[in-house]
């Protein structure tokens, strides 16, 4: 399957992810996040072949602790033409390529990095909620008026409320959000970097796991973590000259939906979609020529199981309502339709605000993946579910 | 502390049954030891008791009295997995954020240490839905360890631990509880087993919680704009009142500066019949934030007016609630700043 | 290989025989360093003002600690020969500082010599460690002893 160029997005064919790096993943890693996002940035330009002089650009996450200005001290990167950050959590993820892509094919730099690191398990945990945020008179912190002093406090509880929904509209089951994370963890079992590693779950063990808010349990949410992870972007041309096969960037997009709110879109016709992942799907597809049947492997963000029913069905492997037949017919394992999450997933092997996952689409198009997709051509890779969000489809140059 | 017990007719057969499973289970991971078994560690154990017995300090004497070479005390046996002040500040912080509100006389890290909760393991959770039954306070009450050979200067352990009983609830001097039994089997590095423990905690309700009650801390406060203040001040008067376009007469929850239909700045309020229908719900279970009781079941309700908004769902049972059901709205002063809907199922003549 | 005259002999041993009681006065010195020897760093264990906040009357001794102090009660009667092999306890009423507790004992079976081939024999114990507010613990202990001009088969060490 060939691409076609697409005149909307420029960067799309023309720039290239060259080089990934990571920390090991941990629940203490017993060092500053500076230090992370450091070893992090270290490791993926090594990887690439790549010294830090090489670098002009950066682009993290508004949510991320880590300046670029003391990321470049740190690693003596010299002067900086673009530096970026894309706000709203976990949705961020895909954009900080998407930014890269944009900063590369327009000419403002060269070399971008795109990096997230924290001690999210050993520090400031996001598992704890929003009880502790001082009621500030702004827009932002006015949203959560609505739902934290309802006792409405975390992630898993926002996200329960969409499910509770799904079940009663579609007939899927709580096993259904299972499966996914059965997936997960049967990938993390052989990827010696997941913190599951050697630890697959049975869906009677992710049925038998306690609640932490109805209809989620325990094994529905992921986990927290400790770890720094990070993307190295070029063009294609300088791509090809690079230590590592060019992984192309076929298509990068953002979106957010009508009525949206970080995670508490409560207030649209229905509770059974995501249209922000709408936005993202439908310009990944224009802008890469490919469609669903075109695309190997998916990484599709799960923070928590729920989500990833939804995403199958916005990206359009399968049809509204009908994502628990999909996971049912164990298509997300390998040898299924779309093996998804074959690093393990944010469930399995590790919390990096879905920076991880992109890494992993990087080695399944590479061929290196610890759970490879024979003949990946291109791969699907989302962002954070339930926030204003992004996405990517990476494909090998041939 | 004597564990001397009779069953509890107060006992919940549904929380007996979903203690049940967890019996067999692996507690947590495989707990390596830190360092190897080592004179200096030795040496704190038997100042700390005073212990003279020269085959813990002296290669000579340790051989006229039969062992290898020197030996660590038996009992010391679960010092060497212990995780140490680094674990124990790794637990306080999770109890600081709200994740368990285990309190009172404690003495989790020797169970946690002996099982390797809190991590997320089997034995966290099981410890999780004792929290949330109300079980919040811990004592060790039975130690049973056998050792099968002495261990000497240079053995490294690792403890495993599986989850062997949980009682039905009991009746003890401490109040009601559930005792749960851990079996831990310590191995050396060639992976033969040196030391075989059973470790026994009682889980228990502590005493009464008036004095608590008292310095409940409060419900998370509002951010209040001047574009949505008016909500909290109509429920400090008891009513539910919803943003109404001034210029399209539409309403729109939540509170915005514009219409979205028709762009007018200018806006009023309407209150609320109050008749609700619900459109999803949770149940929270976890984690636990001292302000509320739990599990605390919350409702997206659709108003007879069309807006939804989300309030909590009282006065009925979790397992009781159902997408769908008629609601009623009521509001509820928590303090003297705060006052919210709550939503609360319609009597059944009320219904149609 | 033979023993030191210290180590007390199984042919010695007779059932109901006392051993000798040991008074331990406690402190919170003596608490803590129990605490800190065994890794135990739960606040009820060193910290008075968060032990009462948690319905403690103060600081109270850790069940290892308190297993510590079982076995090297049982040792000192036993001498450097003797190999404790199982220790079971149950704990009563707290050990806090300011108390004493006293652990006495006594021998409640003596195992056949021909049950084991190491020139040892097994001896179990009753122990009992008493404060003023009752039993702060009880429990069992099996030691083994060596048998008098037996060839002792040496314990074995490991990595
Ligand atoms: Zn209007």
């Amino acid at each position: 399957m060939s691409s076609r160029p697409s005149s909307r997005h420029g960067f799309a064919g023309t720039t290239a992810l060259v080089g990934i790096g990571a920390t090991e993943f941990s629940k203490s890693s017993g060092r500053s996040e500076l230090r992370l996002a450091t070893e992090a940035v270290a490791a993926a330009l090594d990887d690439a072949g790549l010294q830090p002089e090489d670098v002009d650009g950066l682009v993290t996450f508004s949510a991320d602790t880590n300046p670029e200005i003391e990321l470049a001290r740190s690693l003596g990167m010299g002067e900086l033409t673009f530096f970026s950050r894309i706000h709203y959590g976990g949705g961020a993820a895909c954009a900080t390529v998407q930014q890269a892509a944009m900063a590369v094919h327009s000419g403002v730099a060269d070399v971008v990095v795109c990096y997230r690191a924290f001690n999210e398990r050993s520090g400031a945990r996001f598992g704890a909620g929003v009880q502790g945020r001082p009621p500030l008179p702004t827009a932002e912190s006015s949203q959560f008026s609505w739902y934290a002093p309802q006792g409405l406090l975390t992630p898993a509880s926002w996200v329960a409320m969409f499910a509770q929904r799904y079940l009663h509209v579609t007939g899927a089951t709580t096993e259904d959000f299972g499966r996914v994370a059965v997936a997960d963890r049967e990938h993390a079992a052989t990827n010696p970097a997941a913190w599951f590693y050697g630890q697959p779950i049975t869906l009677e063990e992710h049925q038998s796991s306690r609640w932490i808010v109805e209809p989620l349990r325990l094994l529905d949410c992921c986990q927290e973590t400790d770890g720094g992870q990070a993307l190295v972007v070029t063009g294609l041309d300088r791509a090809r000259h690079l230590r590592q096969p060019a992984v192309v960037i076929r298509a990068a997009a953002q979106g957010s939906g009508d009525q949206q709110d970080m995670m508490t879109s409560y207030y649209r016709d229905d509770l059974t979609g995501l249209p922000e992942m709408e936005v993202v799907a439908r310009q990944l597809w224009a802008t890469s020529g490919l469609g669903p049947e075109d695309v190997q492997a998916g990484i599709l963000y799960d923070h928590f199981t729920p989500f990833v029913l939804y995403q199958l069905e916005e990206l359009g492997f399968c049809g509204r309502g009908e994502a628990k037949e999909f996971v049912r017919d164990g298509h997300l394992h390998l040898g299924g339709r779309l093996p998804t999450n074959t690093h393990g997933g944010q469930l399995g092997e590790a919390y990096l605000h879905g920076m991880n996952g992109i890494a992993e689409g990087v080695r399944l198009v590479r061929g290196t993946s610890v759970n490879q997709v024979p003949g990946t051509d291109h791969v699907v890779v989302t962002a954070g579910t339930g926030v204003p969000t992004s996405g990517l489809v990476l494909g090998a140059e041939r | 502390m004597s564990a001397g017990t009779r069953p509890s007719p107060a006992a919940d057969p549904a929380l007996a049954e979903r203690l049940g499973v967890f019996e067999g289970r692996p507690a947590g991971p495989d707990l390596e030891a830190a360092d190897e078994v080592n004179q200096a560690m030795i040496r704190h154990w038997v100042e700390a008791t005073g212990d003279e017995n020269p085959v813990y300090v002296d290669t000579g004497a340790a051989r006229r009295a039969g062992f290898a070479g020197i030996v660590a005390p038996a009992t010391m046996l679960q010092a060497w997995t212990m995780r140490g002040y680094r674990r124990t500040k790794e637990i306080e912080q999770w109890r600081a954020r709200g994740r368990s509100r285990a309190g009172d006389v404690t003495d989790v890290t020797d169970i946690t240490d002996a099982a390797g909760a809190p991590d997320d393991s089997p034995l966290d959770e099981l410890f999780g839905l004792l929290d949330e039954a109300g079980f919040t306070s811990v004592v060790a009450t039975d130690c049973q360890q056998e050792y099968l050979r002495p261990l000497v200067l240079g053995d490294r352990l690792r403890a495993r631990s599986t989850i062997e009983a949980v009682s039905p609830e009991k009746r003890t001097a401490l109040g009601a509880g559930h005792f749960v039994t851990t079996l831990t089997e310590f191995s050396d590095a060639t992976g033969a087993t040196v030391a075989t423990m059973r470790f026994r905690i009682l889980r228990f309700r502590p005493g009464p919680v008036g004095a608590r009650e008292e310095q409940r801390p409060l419900r998370p406060r509002p951010a209040i704009t001047p574009d949505t203040a008016f909500f909290f001040e109509g429920a400090r008067h008891g009513q539910l009142l919803i943003q109404r376009c001034a210029s399209c007469g539409r309403l729109r929850h939540p509170p915005a500066p514009s219409c979205r239909w028709c762009r007018s700045l200018e806006w009023d309020t309407v209150a609320s019949s109050g008749r609700a229908t619900l459109y999803s719900f949770v149940v929270v279970h976890h984690p636990q934030v001292p302000a509320f009781d739990y599990p605390l079941v919350i409702g997206l309700v659709e108003l007879e007016e069309g807006t939804r908004l989300v309030a909590d769902l009282v006065g009925v049972a979790p397992d009781k609630v159902t997408i769908g059901m008629p609601v009623l709205v009521d509001m509820v002063s928590y303090d003297d700043e705060l006052t919210l809907p709550v939503l609360r199922p319609v009597p059944d003549e009320d219904a149609r | 290989m033979s023993v030191t005259r210290a180590t007390r002999l199984h042919d010695d041993v007779s059932v109901g025989e006392q051993l000798p009681e040991l008074a331990v006065p406690l402190t919170r010195t003596l608490i803590v360093a129990g605490a800190i020897a065994s890794r135990d760093y739960q606040d009820v264990h060193h910290d008075p003002e968060l032990a009462r906040e948690r319905g403690s009357e103060d600081v109270f001794m850790n069940i290892l600690t308190t297993n510590g102090w079982v076995g090297r009660f049982v040792t000192d009667w036993t001498g450097p020969g003797g190999v404790v092999e199982q220790v079971s306890i149950r704990l009563g009423a707290p050990n806090y500082p300011g108390d004493t507790m006293v652990l006495s004992g006594s021998v409640t079976e003596v195992g056949d010599p021909a049950a084991r081939r190491d020139g040892r024999g097994d001896v179990t114990l009753s122990v009992r460690g008493s404060n003023s507010r009752g039993d702060h613990v009880t429990g069992t202990v099996r030691v083994a002893l060596p048998r008098r001009g037996a060839e002792l088969r040496p314990l074995p060490g490991g990595r």
